[in-house]
């Protein structure tokens, strides 16, 4: 998929870890892990708003349109 | 909320029912090729059937083999649709309804009964051909609109299987 999601990189500049996230959004670990790992297929707007609220960044920081990598994915498989 | 007790006792029926009609195609299946090998005696049949030597005997007992043989292709079919029946069943038991694997036992289920109901057709007109007035045939086969009825239900339940796993799939992977 040609969307990347950047929850590492935002995280490691808030200094916050995945588990502190999960506990304020209310979401599970595994669940965010698999956002994070952008192995997720779909993402809820009420997720993406409860991120946005806890790290205070706009979707846009999260999701990145990469359609050069996701050649280079579907290449290597 | 709980299920009803009728809709948890429908698979272990189905379950037995199946196993049981798994045998008893098989069984009809040695029952047919026993009759096909008998069959060749046409002195046996003449006295079984009280038939006295003419054409139209003769032509009875050819129709009687080739429904026959068509019988015994009859048999692989019945036991694709019970074998994916059953292995539905056990999916859903298991708590896994709407997986890929069930959408392709559908759509197996649908080409065998779609092969059914062709040889069906065949059957029904072997029978109309041989059937005279001395020689009668009444053989439970030819036209159903039930039957055609269920091949079509069932290609599009297997379009409806296919469609559900990937909306399951999609919801797995919602965040």
């Amino acid at each position: 998929m040609a969307i990347a999601v950047k929850l590492d990189d935002l995280l490691h500049d808030r200094r916050m870890t995945l588990t502190e996230l999960a506990d304020q959004v209310g979401l599970t670990l595994a669940n965010l892990s698999i956002l994070k790992t952008g192995k997720a297929r779909a993402i809820r707007f009420s997720t993406l708003e409860a991120i946005c609220g806890a790290l205070s960044c706009q979707p846009g920081d999260i999701l990145r349109f990469e359609p050069a990598a996701a050649r280079k994915r579907s290449a290597s498989r | 909320m709980p299920r009803r007790a009728s809709s948890t006792a429908a698979l272990p029926i189905a379950y037995a029912v199946l196993r049981i009609l798994t045998v008893a195609n098989w069984l009809m299946g040695a029952a047919i090729l026993a009759l096909l090998v008998v069959m060749p005696n046409e002195q046996w049949i003449m006295a079984a059937f009280k038939l006295s030597p003419s054409p139209d005997a003769g032509r009875l007992i050819m129709g009687l083999r080739a429904v026959a043989v068509l019988g015994l292709v009859g048999i692989p079919l019945n036991y694709v649709v019970l074998k994916r029946l059953l292995a539905i069943v056990l999916a859903v038991r298991a708590g896994d309804a709407f997986v890929a694997a069930n959408a392709v036992h559908l759509q197996a289920i649908a080409w065998a009964l779609l092969g059914l109901q062709l040889l069906s057709l065949v059957i029904g007109a072997i029978a109309k051909a041989v059937s005279s007035p001395a020689h009668p045939v009444h053989l439970d086969a030819g036209f159903s609109i039930s039957g055609w009825l269920a091949v079509i239900l069932t290609f599009v339940l297997a379009r409806v299987f296919a469609e559900g796993t990937l909306m399951r799939e999609d919801l797995e992977g919602t965040v």
